[in-house]
Order: structure tokens, then sequence, then C-alpha cells
């Protein structure tokens, strides 16, 4: 299982801030975020950056591991 | 003696600019310069009147960028220290957000590195705000 976390506005969107997406061998960060993208367009046309377990993942054709957390994050807004 | 607080902090309570201040320039005798930036909530923005904002963030990667943060403007601009505290939850109008303090031996340094620190941060750190008005709230959303 992968845990998929949203903060702030993509988390409006999605309207929960966390799912858990079914692991399958190989799956690459592009391709859960297609099929996310699919299901929340609105929301991943905020999405501009991904985090995999806390680090921010430049290279969408990594294939991730079971359990770990992915983060599709709009840009930031703070300070 | 206060209890001694990290350099990078995020936290919901307010903070004091004079005790930051303090505990940089505890740090080292030979600091000649402190430059301090102190971000504050306003009261309008958009063209709509803003009466509190409220932050979220992802604790997992925003506090250890804040201490990358740091440590890069440290080796950077040759720093004696520096402080970064960043507040999350609901702040009012008028109330403060953010606080940057830079030491170094000279002026010059501990001004750049301050603005590059909140430059950087807010690129790299993830904190989201959202706007309170009169017409609703609203999640200040910058253009991919």
């Amino acid at each position: 299982m992968i845990t998929v976390l949203f903060f702030g506005p993509v988390a409006e969107r999605v309207g929960t801030n966390r799912l858990d997406v079914a692991y399958r061998d190989g799956m690459s960060l592009q391709e859960l975020r297609a099929q996310l993208q699919t299901q929340y367009p609105d929301a991943f046309e905020l999405v501009s950056l991904a985090a995999v377990d806390g680090t921010h993942f430049r290279d969408m054709s990594v294939p991730l591991a079971d359990s770990c957390e992915v983060v599709f994050m709009s840009k930031f807004s703070g300070g | 003696m206060g209890e001694l607080k990290n350099a990078v902090r995020i936290q919901l309570d307010d903070f004091s600019q004079d005790e930051e201040i303090r505990a940089l320039q505890a740090t080292s005798k030979r600091m000649g310069g402190i430059a301090t930036f102190l971000g504050c909530a306003r009261d309008f923005s958009e063209g709509r009147e803003v009466s509190e904002i409220s932050f979220d963030a992802y604790d997992r990667m925003a506090l250890p960028e804040m201490q990358k943060l740091r440590t890069e403007a440290i080796e950077r601009f040759g720093l004696l220290d520096a402080r970064i505290i960043h507040r999350l939850g609901v702040v009012r109008a008028g109330d403060s957000i953010v606080f940057i303090a830079t030491g170094a031996e000279h002026r010059a340094p501990a001004l750049e590195a301050c603005r590059w620190i909140i430059d950087e941060l807010k690129e790299r750190v993830p904190i989201w705000k959202k706007e309170t008005t009169p017409q609703g709230d609203a999640w200040v959303t910058p253009h991919p």
C-alpha cells in the first residue's frame, strides 16, 4: 500500500489529506500521478512537485517501493 | 536562564524577536552585524480584506528543508549563525508569521544572507497559506 498525502489547496480539491493506493510492482511516480490525475483532475492542475518519503523527487520515472509515502504538492506559499 | 530554543523551528506559538536576536548574538562575540527579516500577516491581499491567515505544512519535509537552508546560508555567506522560525496554525492580520536572523562578522553577508534565506524559503519549504476574507477562505495558489 502506498500512502499518498495532500496539503493545502490540493487537499481541498481532492477532498481529503490522505489516500491509500494499492501498490503494483514496478509502479513509478509518474504512473501514480497519472492514475490520481484521472480521478482528481482539478486537484492535479495545481500539482507542480512531488516528494517520496520526505524527499523532493524530480525524476518521475523512479519506481516506488511498497509502503512508501508520496506527496503531490502545489507551489508553496509560506514565508 | 530561559530554555535554549533550537535555531530552526516551526511552531504554533508567537515568538519574541528580542529573544531570538539575543540567542543568535550569544553564539559569537565576533558578530559585527545582525540582519533580521520579519514576515507579517497583512490585512489586505489581491484586492480583498484579510482578517486571518492559516498555514498548512508537510512537517516531514518542511523542518529539514529549513534546517538545510540555515546550513547552506552559513556556508554560502560565511555566517557565524542564523535562526529561522515559521509559525503554523492561524494568525490574525498584523501578527508575525516568519522570522529570520543572520549574524556575521560584517554587515554585507548578514544582509545578503537574510534576503537569500527568505527568498529560498518561499520557494523550497512546503508550507501553504489560506486567507480568510469577507468573500470566504481561499488558499494562495501561485501558478505552477
